[in-house]
Order: C-alpha cells, then structure tokens, then sequence
C-alpha cells in the first residue's frame, strides 16, 4: 500500500464504507451499539437487527482487533492499482469489518493482531499489525 | 401447498464461451427453443415466464424472448447473484405447484463479455465493494481461513479445478476442454492470496431453460424429471459472532431445507451440480451439504468421492470451473446437467444409474450477510 493517511479525509455521506474518526489520538471505528442487547455495528440504523430494540446509541470501537481472514488482491479493479492487503478484522468490542492492510504484499494469519491504523490513499479504512 | 407435484418438462442449453458477437437473443433462443421442443410444446404454450439476470439490460428477457414467439404473458425477472437462474426455476416451480400457472418457462441468461473484460467489478454501494473487494477476494478470504483453521492444503484446492476440468472433456457445451494438472494449478498467476487463475471460473456468455408443469401432465411424462423439493433464502448476518467462512451456514440451512422438503438425506442423492466459482468454494459447500464434515472438504475431494466414478459426483459437468459463470444462465444450466444425467442422458460424463440428484448454487456481494442468496433444489428420476 503505497501511503497512509492519518487524517480523516472528506468523506460523502452516502459512503458505505467503515467509518474511521480520530479521537484524543487514537484511530476508533464508528458505528452504533444496541442498548438492549448489546449488539455493535459499524452502521447507525434505526432498529437493532437482532433484537428490534430503537434504543440504538452512536458508539465507537477499537482501535485494537483481531484478524479473521485475509487476502491479497493481485488482479486491476476500477481505480486502484494491484496488489493491495486486505483484511478481515474483528474490532475489539465491535464488528466486524473489511479493512485495508498497511504493510508488505501478504495477507495476514488469522488471529493476527491489528490496529486501525488510518485511511488509504483512496479513503479506504486501514489497519496494520500491531504484534509480533 | 403441495398438490400432485410438480416436474421439469424439458431443459435446453446454449453452448457457454466467450461468444459476443453472438449477442442475447441467440443465446436465449438456444436454450428455449432446445428446452420446448424437449418439452413437446410450442411457444404458445408457456403461460409465464420467470427470468434470471443480473448484468442484462433493462428490457433483456422481452427482448431475447419475442421473436420466437413467447408473448402476451407475465415475464418477471429476477436478480439474486449468482443464484438468479435458480431463483426463477424455484420461483417456477413455486407458482406450478400453487396452481398459479401450469406451463412456465424458468430462463437464465447473462451476456458478461459484452460488460467485463475479466472479473466482475466490485459493486461500488457495498461497505466491502467500495474498498475494492472483487470477488476472487471473497473467495481467497475463505481459503486463507481455511488453510489456517483445518490444514486445508493448496494441493487439495487445486485437486477441484483438476476433477471439474477433467469432467468437462465429456461436456461439449463447456468453455474449457482442456485437463489440467495441480502443478499447472497452482503454478497459474496469483489472483488473491491463495487462490490462484485456474482456481477462478472465467467469465461466459450463455443462456439457459427448464421448463416446469404438474408431474404427469406432459405429452410424454415418462421423459419427467420430479422436482422433490427446491429451497430458496438469503443468509444470516455474517458478523463477529461467527467463525464460520462467508457462505457456509446458508448453503447447510438451504439444504437442511431442501433435504427436509424432499424427505432425504444427503447420503441418498446420486450426484450434485453445485456452485464452484472458485475451488475453495466447492470445498465449502460439499461440507455444507453434508458431504462429510466441517473442515473435511479438503479431503473429501482428494479421496475421489465426488470424482466421476466416485461414491457421489460432484459436478459432472465441470462446473463453473469449466463452464464459465454467466450469472443468470449458471442455475439454468446446473438444473439441465441433472435432468441429463437423470435421464441416462449424459453420455461421457454419465453417473451410472442416477435416480436423486441435487443442485446447488449460491450467489454473493453483499457485505455483512452470509450470502444473498442460496437455492438448492432436489430431482428425481420419473420412469
Ligand atoms: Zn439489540
């Protein structure tokens, strides 16, 4: 991945794309936590998927995670210049979302840690490996 | 619900490739034309048609199917991925045997050269497309997984690209007619971490058809093939809360479904067409099917049991891997392969003495669910 951003870059409202934010420092995951049931998303919906519950409440995650599964994309997609890392990433306390790998051109093992880390050239959310 | 049953009257085919200039209608009329004279019907007869397609223009399935004279009838079509054909053949199947309709034709098509020059574009409105995620991706997410999780090895994901390719020499509508070997596999360039090209179904042209009545109520009934169950739904949330790989628990609630319906179990079923993109993809899904267990997929494949000649076949055809994936056609065609080797019919690739087989396909994109949508149908042998 050729540079990482650290800070947040514009970002259109009907992005659907994790949504990164910095806060006192830290790189979190934005989203929502069900005030019943406890369940997180990285979206904000008016009821919980799980439980129906409207007691949804704006929460944030991270920045620590955990790798599920991880790839590396090796053919041209519109916009982008191949390869890129990708990931897979439980985010502690919080979902799981797709994010960008800053780091060499190998997909990380499963259970690898991570941390979000910032935003690709392209506005994409990044993580990198933040263990051995 | 259920009356006297319901059954496919005919199938048809167009050859798959990559065939541009050929165009849609052609291909439509192909596979239609084929699929009512199997049938013994005229265009006249059909009294609805249910359609799948997922790149096709606006107008795609009126436009492909006037001119041989279906008309003045209800045509829906429907996109659910890679399952549209088999949504429209459970769609089909569905108003048959709810007295809504008796002769309907179920129809596929997709005409990718004419949008792609290789993979699929990622969907730009999806959390996960918008990063970039094509396709080969989702699929070489699973297969990292795997390999971590259960030891499957890249020798074992190869081994399906070899069986399905080697099946497809007795295919002559497949897209490749060429074996291959697992050096040649895995010696194929890298697409996305570990899987590598001849680990990915290429792009195809193509149309197919099934056409689905009451069981018994065709000019010549002994040429039925019984349609015992079809199961239609889209996925879980696939979240945090699962270790499972995308796509696993719809294919095995799908089936568990369609098993139930059917009144069989897996281990009754003679052989099964099913949705191998990519190899770690039939892996996945012969576990979930119940072919064997979780994490046993790799094996399973290397012990030939879903090999031609094996226990259970498993893509007689050559599947995706050989066919090519023309999204709205693929159903389709996997619904025709076994009406084929049901029939007795399917001559090189023949599973010998065929009487209950399963299809399978299953159709992604979309980020956060586990799957937008999976049918698996069960047929039967009539005579
Ligand atoms: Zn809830």
């Amino acid at each position: 991945m050729p540079s990482l951003i650290t800070t947040p870059p514009e970002r259109a409202d009907a992005d659907p794309r994790p949504e990164l934010a910095i806060h006192e420092g830290r790189v979190l995951l934005t989203g929502s936590r069900c005030g019943d049931c406890g369940y997180p998303q990285a979206v904000n919906p008016p009821r919980c998927p799980i439980c129906g519950s409207h007691s949804i409440a704006p929460a944030t995650f991270g920045p620590k995670g955990t790798v599920f599964s991880s790839t590396v994309l090796r053919i041209p997609v519109p916009d982008r210049t191949p390869p890129f890392t990708l990931a897979y990433v439980d985010v502690d306390e919080g979902p799981r979302i797709l994010a960008h790998v800053d780091g060499p051109d190998e997909a990380l093992v499963p259970g690898s840690e991570v941390v979000l880390s910032g935003w690709s050239e392209h506005g994409d959310p990044v993580v990198r490996r933040s263990g051995p | 619900m259920t009356g006297a049953g319901t059954a496919i009257w005919g199938v048809g085919t167009s050859a798959f490739g990559k065939q541009t200039s050929l165009g849609g209608p052609r291909l439509a009329w192909q596979a239609t034309v084929e699929a009512l004279d199997d049938a013994g019907l005229q265009a006249s007869d059909i009294d609805a048609v249910y359609a799948g397609t997922v790149f096709g223009d606006p107008g795609t399935v009126t436009r492909c199917l006037q001119q041989i004279g279906i008309v003045e009838v209800p045509v829906i079509t429907i996109e659910n991925a890679c399952a549209s054909g088999t949504s429209a053949f459970h769609e089909a199947r569905e108003s048959v045997e709810m007295g809504r309709y008796e002769r309907v034709l179920a129809f596929g098509i997709e005409t990718m050269t004419a949008h792609f020059d290789g993979a699929i574009s990622p969907i730009a409105s999806d959390p996960d497309g918008a990063q970039g995620y094509a396709m080969p991706s989702i699929y070489g997410m699973s297969a990292t997984r795997y390999k971590y999780e259960f030891g499957v090895t890249d020798e074992q994901m190869a081994e399906v690209a070899v069986k399905n390719r080697r099946h497809a020499m007795g295919n002559p509508r497949a897209q490749h007619h060429k074996t291959v070997t697992v050096e040649q596999v895995l010696g194929s360039r890298m697409v996305a971490d570990p899987i590598t090209l001849f680990q990915c179904c290429s792009i195809a042209d193509a149309a197919a058809a099934a056409v689905v009545g009451p069981l018994g109520g065709s000019r010549d009934p002994s040429g039925e093939v019984a349609i015992r169950s079809s199961a239609l739904r889209s996925g879980r949330l696939w979240d945090h809360t699962t270790d499972k790989v995308w796509g696993w628990d719809i294919v095995s609630d799908t089936a568990a479904r369609a098993y139930e319906e059917a009144g069989v179990s897996v281990g009754d079923i003679d052989v099964f067409e099913v949705h191998d993109a990519f190899t770690i993809g039939e892996i996945i899904t012969t576990e979930a099917l119940g072919l064997c267990e979780l994490g046993e997929g790799g094996r399973l494949v290397e012990s030939g049991h879903t090999s031609l000649g094996g226990l259970q076949p498993v893509n007689p055809s050559g599947g995706l891997l050989s066919r090519g994936h023309p999204l709205g056609a693929t159903g389709l065609a996997q619904i025709a392969e076994i009406v084929w080797q049901l029939r007795d019919m399917a001559a090189d690739r023949q599973v010998p003495g065929a009487r209950l087989g399963a299809v399978e396909t299953m159709g992604g994109g979309t980020a956060g669910i586990d799957g937008n949508a999976c049918v698996v149908t069960v047929l039967e042998q009539v005579g």
